[in-house]
């Protein structure tokens, strides 16, 4: 088979809303700096819940973070949260669609899966039930709000139909859902579409809320969340011995795609090249990811080979480290496979240790942190860990931040159902390190 | 595809809709011009654990898929799991994957080369996302607790199923069929509304060009009949009380379906090799956005005009190549009009026959395009382009727009698939098919 010349393609702006800071910069000192967002629940009265905690967005006001204050009336916390972080992305990289080449720009976004938040499945309760049990016929009523901008906000494609209009996006956009590797798979996405020359700028990125009633019971059923009720600083702390389940975090974080060859042109200041993409299911089970890392192994590779770099080049990996027993004991035993002998010249933290976990924005958030990662020369910490688990004795980056040349990084997301997405970023100046 | 290492086949399809649960029985349905669209009747138990009489609803017409979910995915511990818009997305993958015999060549490989084989196989899902109703399970619990939250929380694991999350995920489709055929490659679940599915089959195509995998599965599910879906919809009015008409000056909004639509994909050099049949070639695929919000539509029909462009150019094909147009012409007024503007603005006064099948089996949102490209192929086979049958005078804003009120030939072997999504998005699919 013939190799196709695959285009090369820069990223030239970040756009960051997370739960350690609501900007770009913000989020990334908090990280270097390994604080925590982990924190006793605002939005609602969680007290009756087996976790009380979680990784809220902290004193965002979407009115003056989002270009477009009409739109927000039909935004749901994450619809604002991504408008912020996509917004901000595009100033970063100092470009923006215009009348003359909207057509080729696009959008690819992960989001998330709620169908409704509590507020909005209380209405209906209000109208339309009976001692709990659910009465179609009272939404009929004469005044039962069904409201068209309530309902639109909850078409899965509701993100995305918001971020083309308040951009001017009208080339190829799409919206992916892979629960927790939805980001990684979304900036997957659009790299293929930039190589195939289907569009020459692409805002690409994740955006999430689960942190509602209805979002946080679906993981307390599971048993995923880390219980550590008086200590949510703590509560996650991926590849400790006594990790206990992850914390819940929300935000979003959105990348500039553009080709190489456009942003040298116009003197973009880049980032990183976003080498290549990896995807592999596990077919295992639908919560837990496979002891020995088959699955992640193969995402991986592809990512390098893609790439077009060999593990060796490797110097930071941003783990998806969630924090629950089985992920991080499958993912280390995926980068031993890996890097083999050299697992331990390849610095690894996960950010979750700080932010939480995003679901579907934690992809897209960690490919951000990746690509500050390099243009810093640091990798951040991992933070909460104090008692070492021999199933995850890979080269953590413990205690404070790591300064560290970065030839290449890795970015891995591993879902429910078993989807399991890797992007390699390439430092700009590699050749010369 | 432009720049594409060889030729990406089609080489197996599935389908399951109100018309049908075979590609033939829905074929000879629509050949003889007979909708599956009916009024519904949901005492018949099919969701679950709420009754819901057609009594003073606004709309009472659907098209309802048939067989009943067990006897589609014979597996009685799933059904536990997961709901019956995820099955649809199981059998119409499995029937695919049989059609296409392409996990057959597993059989007679050793351990190492078969795990080799699963991981170059992929799996792309196009999914409409949640249902209103699998949110339900929290009344009880909202009741239970005096609608208090502190309540909510505290009795939340006595009333609701610790399973829940996994009903409601996006995304089971994609995990199940993966489990069930060891398809480990690269995957994707996309769910960008009615657009859903054709996307899919375009990223499947993509990472195949990209030599992610050899060969992909790509599947579209979607059911949204449920109370609430069907209320909203009414309150755009977006929605009929009768058959729709796509094209049709009196046409009056389209009508809900479900199921689901899956075809195998693979390079045209290891199908050969493997002896499979081939039913078509995918040649290339355009995919535009609006800008206009969820369910605002460009007046001037640029959207479906530029995705149609693109298309053909990503195919290598000039306009006078195409023989026939699966439009989405879903009914409503404004989506078929504007798709009419667009098709016309590509084509001028040489339109090829086009035709729509919303008409027979509603509108399968999330399913709709992949299932129109399953029907799409055995037409082009067949050799005959159905009639619209509920079709009686083209609208007069299209001036000589050429649908379907009678059956013709296709004029040559290459047709164009069409679907629209909430969110202005357009997604054509090029595709080759057997001209029978």
């Amino acid at each position: 088979m013939s190799l196709i010349d695959k285009r090369r393609i820069a990223v030239t702006g970040i756009g960051l809303v997370t739960p350690v800071g609501n900007d770009r910069e913000s989020t990334w000192e908090a990280l270097l700096a390994g604080r925590s967002g982990g924190a006793q629940i605002e939005n609602f009265d969680a007290s009756g819940f087996s976790t009380t905690i979680g990784a809220e967005v902290k004193g965002f006001e979407r009115e003056n973070a989002a270009p477009c204050r009409k739109l927000l009336k039909g935004a749901s916390r994450a619809d604002g949260f991504a408008l912020a972080a996509a917004n901000e992305a595009l100033s970063d990289a100092g470009i923006a669609p215009t009348d003359e080449d909207s057509h080729r720009w696009g959008l690819a976004v992960g989001a998330g899966m709620m169908t409704v938040d509590y507020d909005d499945l209380k209405v209906v309760y209000d109208y339309a039930t009976e001692e709990g049990e659910f009465q179609p016929n009272g939404l009929l009523r004469q005044d039962y709000p069904a409201d068209p901008i309530s309902f639109c906000r909850w078409q899965s494609n509701s993100g995305l139909s918001m971020l083309t209009k308040a951009f001017g996006i009208r080339g190829y956009a799409t919206s992916v859902h892979t629960a927790c590797a939805s980001g990684g798979q979304a900036i997957g996405s659009a790299l293929k579409a930039l190589r195939r020359g289907q569009c020459d700028r692409v805002l690409a990125g994740g955006f999430d809320s689960m942190l509602n009633p209805v979002g946080i019971s679906g993981f307390c059923l599971l048993g995923a969340l880390s219980t550590d009720n008086d200590n949510p600083a703590g509560a996650s702390r991926p590849f400790d011995e006594t990790r206990n389940g992850f914390l819940l975090g929300e935000g979003a974080g959105f990348l500039v795609l553009e080709d190489w060859d456009a942003a040298i042109e116009r003197e973009a200041k880049i980032y990183a090249e976003l080498g290549g993409d990896g995807n592999s299911l596990s077919c295992y089970r639908i919560t837990d990811s496979p002891p020995d890392g088959n699955g992640p192994i193969q995402a991986i590779e592809q990512a390098l080979a893609d790439a077009g770099i060999s593990a060796g080049e490797i110097d930071y990996v941003n783990a998806h480290g969630t924090s629950t027993q089985m992920n991080d004991r499958s993912e280390c035993a995926a980068l031993k496979a890996v890097f083999g002998d050299r697992v331990n010249d390849v610095s690894v933290s996960s950010t979750k240790s700080c932010m939480g976990h995003l679901i579907a924005a934690a992809g897209a958030v960690e490919a951000a942190v990746c690509c500050l990662a390099i243009r810093d020369s640091t990798a951040p910490v991992n933070a909460n860990h104090q008692n070492p688990d021999p199933n995850c004795d890979v080269n953590l980056v413990i205690g404070e931040s790591r300064a560290l040349e970065i030839r290449a990084a890795l970015s891995n997301s591993l879902g429910f159902g078993g989807s399991n997405s890797s992007l390699v970023f390439l430092n700009p100046e590699r050749g010369q390190l | 595809m432009k720049n594409a290492p060889g030729k990406i086949v089609f080489t197996g399809s599935g389908i399951v809709c109100g018309s049908g649960s075979s590609v033939a029985e829905v074929w000879e349905n629509l050949a003889a011009g007979k909708t599956s669209i009916a009024e519904f009747h949901w005492e018949r138990g099919r969701v679950r654990r709420y009754e819901w009489g057609n009594e003073g609803w606004p709309c009472r017409v659907a098209s309802e898929v048939k067989e009943d979910n067990r006897t589609l995915v014979p597996d009685r511990k799933l059904h536990k799991t997961i709901s019956r818009k995820d099955m649809y997305g199981i059998y119409a993958a499995e029937q695919a994957i049989e059609d296409s015999g392409v996990l057959k060549c597993r059989d007679n490989m050793d351990a190492a080369s078969r795990e080799a084989f699963n991981d170059r196989t992929g799996l792309i899902v196009g999914s409409g996302g949640g249902n209103y109703q699998d949110n339900y399970d929290f009344f009880p619990l909202i009741y239970e607790a005096n609608e208090e939250m502190p309540g909510f929380g505290r009795e939340l694991n006595n009333r609701v199923t610790p399973m829940w999350l996994l009903r409601i995920l996006p995304n089971n489709v994609l995990c199940h069929v993966g489990i069930r055929g060891q398809l480990k490659g690269t995957n994707a679940c996309i769910t960008n509304q009615c657009a859903s599915s054709p996307m899919a089959v375009a990223e499947a195509a993509s990472a195949i060009w990209n030599q992610e995998a050899d060969r992909i599965v790509a599947v579209g599910h979607d059911s949204v009949l449920e109370p609430e879906h069907m209320l909203y919809y009414h309150n755009l009015g977006l929605l009929s009380k009768e058959v729709p008409k796509p094209f049709d000056a009196a046409r009056s909004g389209t009508v809900f379906g479900e199921g689901g639509g899956a075809v195998v994909m693979e390079r045209e050099e290891e199908a050969l090799s493997r002896g499979a049949s081939i039913l078509g070639e995918f040649l290339g695929f355009g995919s535009t956005c609006e800008a206009r919000g969820t369910t605002d539509l460009d007046p001037t029909g640029d959207g479906v005009m530029r995705a149609i462009k693109q298309a053909l150019d990503d195919a290598e094909l000039k306009p006078e190549d195409v023989g026939m147009i699966c439009a989405h012409g879903n009914g409503t007024r404004a989506s078929d009009l504007t798709e009419g503007l667009g098709i016309q603005s590509v084509f001028g006064s040489d339109i090829p026959p086009v035709t729509a099948f919303k008409w027979a089996y509603g509108h399968l949102i999330g399913a709709a395009g992949i299932v129109d490209l399953v029907m799409t192929l055995e037409v082009l086979k067949r050799g005959r382009v159905p009639a619209i049958s509920s079709l009686n005078k083209v609208d007069d804003q299209l001036v000589g727009f050429p649908a379907q009120l009678k059956s013709l030939a296709p004029r040559s072997d290459v047709a164009l698939v069409i679907c629209r999504a909430f969110g202005g998005l357009n997604i054509v699919l090029a595709v080759r098919g057997l001209l029978g």
